[in-house]
């Protein structure tokens, strides 16, 4: 199976597509490559998941869609960060970095 | 507002299904275009980016169909999607959905008629203000319990009572009605002036009595019911604040009742369901030796309760019996019921009798659907092996499993309401007595929500089958057994459930049979008089010369042999005359221990209802207050007061009323004759002795005429109504029918029951035997190569029919031997319905046992016989 080992943590989903929209408006594709690239190839999301992860948070009224035209003139379904959902970004950041930080402590005491 | 937006994403996804769909077809292609045109970039061919991009991203239909089924309104869709299947399913086998439907909905739809009946007569409360606060007090007197008070009891009572907010007591006789038209007999409440307000919150009219009325000079007045305002006065609201004629005087009508008002009494009260008019009677300390006639009602105070109400009572009870100047009465008691469990004590037994036995019908015919659902599983067990192997998950097969019994269950309740509605209607029309004084019975969303709640628990029971079958789904080795089912182990639940089948069926026949045999033996009772060719009508008459002008005149009709006249026709509970009695010259504790029935008769009523005079002679026209005071009694009494010597010449202590109608007072009787005791009240029990005494010594201004015919006469009621008419002595006629009726009447409650049982017997049986042959046939089907091998090595046709029905025979003897055990059981329950009867009596059991092994049987004929007719070759070629 292609996604063995990659596969993305259940939660950290959302953070990762908040984050990559929070730099500018992107297309679902554009997204899914972005954090592939920027993570290196550890995280790689199936596109069932992605589009369904991008639905909920639209759902959540954390990102907006707007069908656009990309530069290479085709039409693609672009979100945007809403203001609740730069909100939720930070929320949600904090957290991660709260855990990570936990998490790192703990290992540290065990070494 | 998070779930807001869920709800209108949700709203829209469902409206705008398919632009919801095809905006996530435009995304994933998008995807999967940008994935490829990725490719491209990298010097890929057209045709190979493509390959590539789906190589990466895996297959787009994979991708649009996790994408398309997020959110709540695609789960909602796939169970529509599951519901449809299933009905198509069912569409694809119309004899399993008629069956399964038919089966469901006469089980359900007989609980939902029970039903309505338990929760119209025991939940719903009554239609009264603050009906959990009403209670019937009644009074134990020597040796008769549930009897009425006297009015000083009442006013005792009433006095200072910390349980009861108001006590209030009502009595209704027969009187002329007021109003226009021909004069006519009708019901009068004589109530205290606070009774109606306890059942009625406002008067539709006017007002209802109050204190005022109560006052020594104050004018008479009436309030009317809804009925006779309608019909005697032509619904004309003026009427509030006139005079009208009622008895001898004339009484002002003050208030009319709302329509529909209904006195919901127990059925042994005396208080009809509908009295025609109300008239209102002061409380007072009246005479403390005076007359108990008042049924009586007490409103609990807010907070207070049953068990105090009964113990303030019980010294009330002491108190008054200890009053100076007032006759001690022994065993003299005051106790207290809610009205409502009073009003149902009888039928609360014979419903839940009743909802026990539509219960084993609807388990009955749940056993056989369960049935059909497994051999159904065991049909398609390949179809879900496969899936299974394919990767489908246990609980999506259970989920679908599940949506298919749901929706022959919801079609089954469906069916049910209908059957419930058509029962109710049809039980309704007979008009069950014992239900005549209470409220009507209906379906209402209590009853809806139980259906439902019956069919969701249904539908949960007969699913454990097929789900285990999938539960215990092994694709790997099932496959390997290329779709060929284990048959041994589903078919010890086939037998198992077929046993439970027979042992509620059994169950069920043997109640019916023990209620079909009281019915018999009460058909044959005999009642102490011959009903045949008599026929009676009531008389409201101004004084006994026009009685015995009535009586004349109706004896000169052609074909009539003789006519008499008594106060209280046997077996019409409409109203009662009851008092103590003793042997002259009793001890005074022995004194109003007892109670008998009185009755006021003209002579030749004995010989009129061919009631049997054991001793003695009947009244003559002689016997009047002028001259000895006389009176014949029934061998019961006779019996009780002198056994072993004979009653005549000796001497009672019995209430009479020379002096005018209901002027009671003690008198000494000389016994002139004995006669065979009268059922007055039921064809089964004996309820107190009786004591006729002549019309001249107890006058009453109406009384029920008894006419022997020399044979059938279709027109009687007309020609006596003409005869009467005749006389023109202004006196009114009622209550025209036959001596018989009153008998039928009598004999109505056992016949509802008796029959009722006899129609969930036959039902429950016609499921067992459904239930035998469905599994039976099945397992013919399943066992044909088996059958067709030993029929090629030799076996004889006799031998396989031997087989089959053998196999057929073990869960029947099974179920007989467990309903057996469970009737020993229960049968108890149903003692009070009997009669004459043992409710462990051997010949019933017996016949039951014979009936459900022959019917089973015969049951099995058909598969055995089909067995019988399989020809190796075939049977061996087919599998």
């Amino acid at each position: 199976m292609m996604e063995q080992n990659t596969d993305v943590i259940q939660g950290t989903l959302d953070l990762l597509i908040l984050k990559t929209v929070s730099l500018e408006p992107m297309h679902g594709f554009g997204i899914g490559r972005r954090v592939e690239q920027v993570s290196q190839g550890v995280f790689r999301m199936n596109p069932g998941s992605l589009l369904t992860a991008l639905q909920r948070l639209e759902r959540a009224g954390w990102l907006d869609a707007e069908w656009r035209t990309t530069e290479n003139s085709r039409r693609a379904k672009f979100y945007r960060l809403t203001r609740a959902g730069k909100k939720q970004l930070e929320i949600e950041e904090a957290d991660w970095n709260r855990r990570a930080a936990a998490v790192a402590r703990l290992l540290r005491q065990e070494a | 507002m998070a779930w807001w937006r869920e709800v209108k994403y949700g709203l829209g996804g469902l409206l705008h299904r398919r632009e919801r769909a095809r905006e996530i077809d435009d995304e994933v292609e998008h995807y999967f275009e940008e994935a490829a045109a990725a490719y491209r970039e990298r010097g890929f061919s057209d045709e190979d980016a493509r390959r590539a991009a789906r190589r990466e991203c895996g297959i787009p239909e994979a991708a649009r169909e996790q994408a398309r089924s997020y959110g709540w309104e695609n789960a909602i869709r796939a169970v529509g999607a599951d519901a449809h299947f299933a009905v198509r399913q069912l569409g694809r086998n119309p004899v399993f959905a008629v069956c399964a439907v038919l089966m469901l909905g006469v089980g359900i739809g007989a609980n939902t008629a029970i039903f309505s009946f338990v929760n119209s007569v025991l939940l719903r409360p009554l239609p009264y203000p603050d009906a959990n606060r009403l209670t019937i007090l009644l009074s134990e007197q020597g040796n008769s319990n549930r009897a009425p008070v006297s009015m000083f009891d009442l006013y005792q009572m009433r006095q200072g009572s910390h349980a009861f907010d108001e006590i209030a007591g009502i009595w209704v006789t027969n009187r002329v009605l007021p109003g226009k038209g021909d004069p006519e007999q009708g019901k009068v409440g004589v109530v205290t002036s606070n009774f109606l307000p306890l059942f009625s919150a406002r008067p539709l009219l006017g007002r209802y009595f109050g204190p005022e009325d109560d006052l020594q000079h104050a004018p008479s007045t009436v309030v009317l019911s809804h009925e006779l305002w309608v019909r005697k006065f032509g619904s004309d609201p003026r009427i509030i604040g006139t005079a009208v004629p009622v008895g001898r005087g004339s009484s002002i009508v003050i208030g009319v009742l709302p329509k529909g008002f209904r006195l919901l009494f127990p059925e042994d009260a005396s208080v009809p369901p509908n009295v025609d008019y109300f008239q209102s009677l002061p409380i007072g300390p009246w005479e403390p030796n005076g007359p108990a006639f008042l049924h009586v009602v007490g409103r609990l105070r807010e907070g207070a309760s049953l068990a105090a109400a009964r113990s303030e009572l019980a010294s009330t009870a002491e108190a008054i019996n200890a009053t100076s100047g007032r006759e001690r009465v022994p065993n003299y008691h005051l106790y207290a019921f809610g009205l409502q469990n009073d009003d149902v004590r009888e039928i609360r037994r014979t419903l839940y009798l009743l909802f026990g036995a539509v219960a084993f019908v609807l388990l009955i015919g749940c056993a056989n659907v369960a049935n059909l659902l497994m051999v159904r599983a065991r049909q398609r067990l390949h179809e879900t092996t496969i899936r299974a192997a394919l990767g489908a998950s246990t609980a999506r097969l259970m989920q679908q499993v599940l949506t298919e019994t749901f929706v022959t269950v919801l079609l089954g309740g469906a069916a049910a309401l209908l059957v419930g509605w058509a029962a109710l209607k049809a039980i309704v029309a007979v008009e069950p007595p014992s239900f005549a004084h209470l409220g009507p019975v209906t379906l209402d969303m209590r009853v809806l929500g139980f259906t439902f709640a019956v069919a969701v628990a249904v539908s949960a029971i007969v699913t454990l089958a097929p789900i285990s079958a999938v539960r215990r789904l092994k694709p790997a080795e099932d496959l390997k057994r290329s779709g060929r089912s284990t048959t041994r182990r589903q078919s010890r639940s086939a037998t198992v459930l077929v046993a439970g089948e027979v042992a509620l069926a059994f169950v069920l026949l043997i109640g019916t049979g023990l209620l079909l045999r009281t019915l018999a033996n009460i058909v044959r009772v005999d009642p102490g008089f011959n009903a045949e060719h008599v026929f009676t009508l009531r008389v409201s008459l101004p004084n006994g010369e026009v009685l015995r002008e009535v009586q004349r005149a109706l004896s000169a009709l052609p074909g009539v042999e003789s006519v008499s006249t008594v106060s209280h026709l046997p077996l019409d509970d409409q109203g009662n005359w009851y008092d103590a009695y003793w042997k002259d010259g009793a001890a005074a504790d022995e004194q109003n221990a007892s109670m008998a029935d009185m009755r006021s008769v003209l002579p030749g009523y004995f010989g009129t209802i061919r009631a049997q005079l054991t001793q003695g002679r009947d009244f003559t026209e002689a016997d009047d207050a002028a001259h000895q005071h006389v009176a014949v009694i029934d061998d019961v009494m006779a019996r009780q007061l002198w056994p072993g010597e004979s009653a005549l010449g000796k001497r009672i202590n019995a209430s009479d009323s020379p002096r005018g109608p209901y002027q009671f007072e003690r008198d000494t009787l000389v016994v002139v004759g004995v006669v065979r005791h009268v059922q007055c009240h039921t064809l089964t029990a004996t309820v107190r002795p009786q004591i006729y005494v002549p019309y001249a010594l107890a006058p009453r201004p109406s009384m029920s005429m008894v006419i022997r015919a020399s044979g059938a006469m279709p027109d009687l009621a007309t020609a006596a109504r003409k005869q009467i008419a005749s006389l023109n002595r202004n006196v009114a006629v009622t209550h025209l029918e036959a001596l018989s009726s009153l008998v039928d009447r009598a004999r109505a409650e056992s016949r509802f029951v008796s029959v009722l049982a006899a129609l969930l017997s036959i039902v429950a049986l016609q499921l067992a035997l459904g239930g035998i042959y469905g599994v039976l046939s099945y397992s013919v089907v399943v066992r044909t190569a088996e059958i067709g091998i030993r029929m090629a090595v030799g076996a004889q046709r006799a031998e396989v029919m031997r087989l089959v029905l053998a196999e057929g025979m073990v869960p029947v003897s099974i179920g007989i031997a467990a309903g057996a055990m469970l009737s020993a059981v229960s049968m108890p329950l149903l003692d009070h319905l009997l009669f004459e009867i043992k409710v462990t009596n051997p010949e019933t059991y017996l016949l039951s046992m014979c009936a459900l092994v022959t019917l089973g049987g015969l049951a099995m004929l058909m598969p055995a016989l089909r067995a019988t007719r399989i020809s190796p070759m075939t049977a061996l070629t087919t599998e």
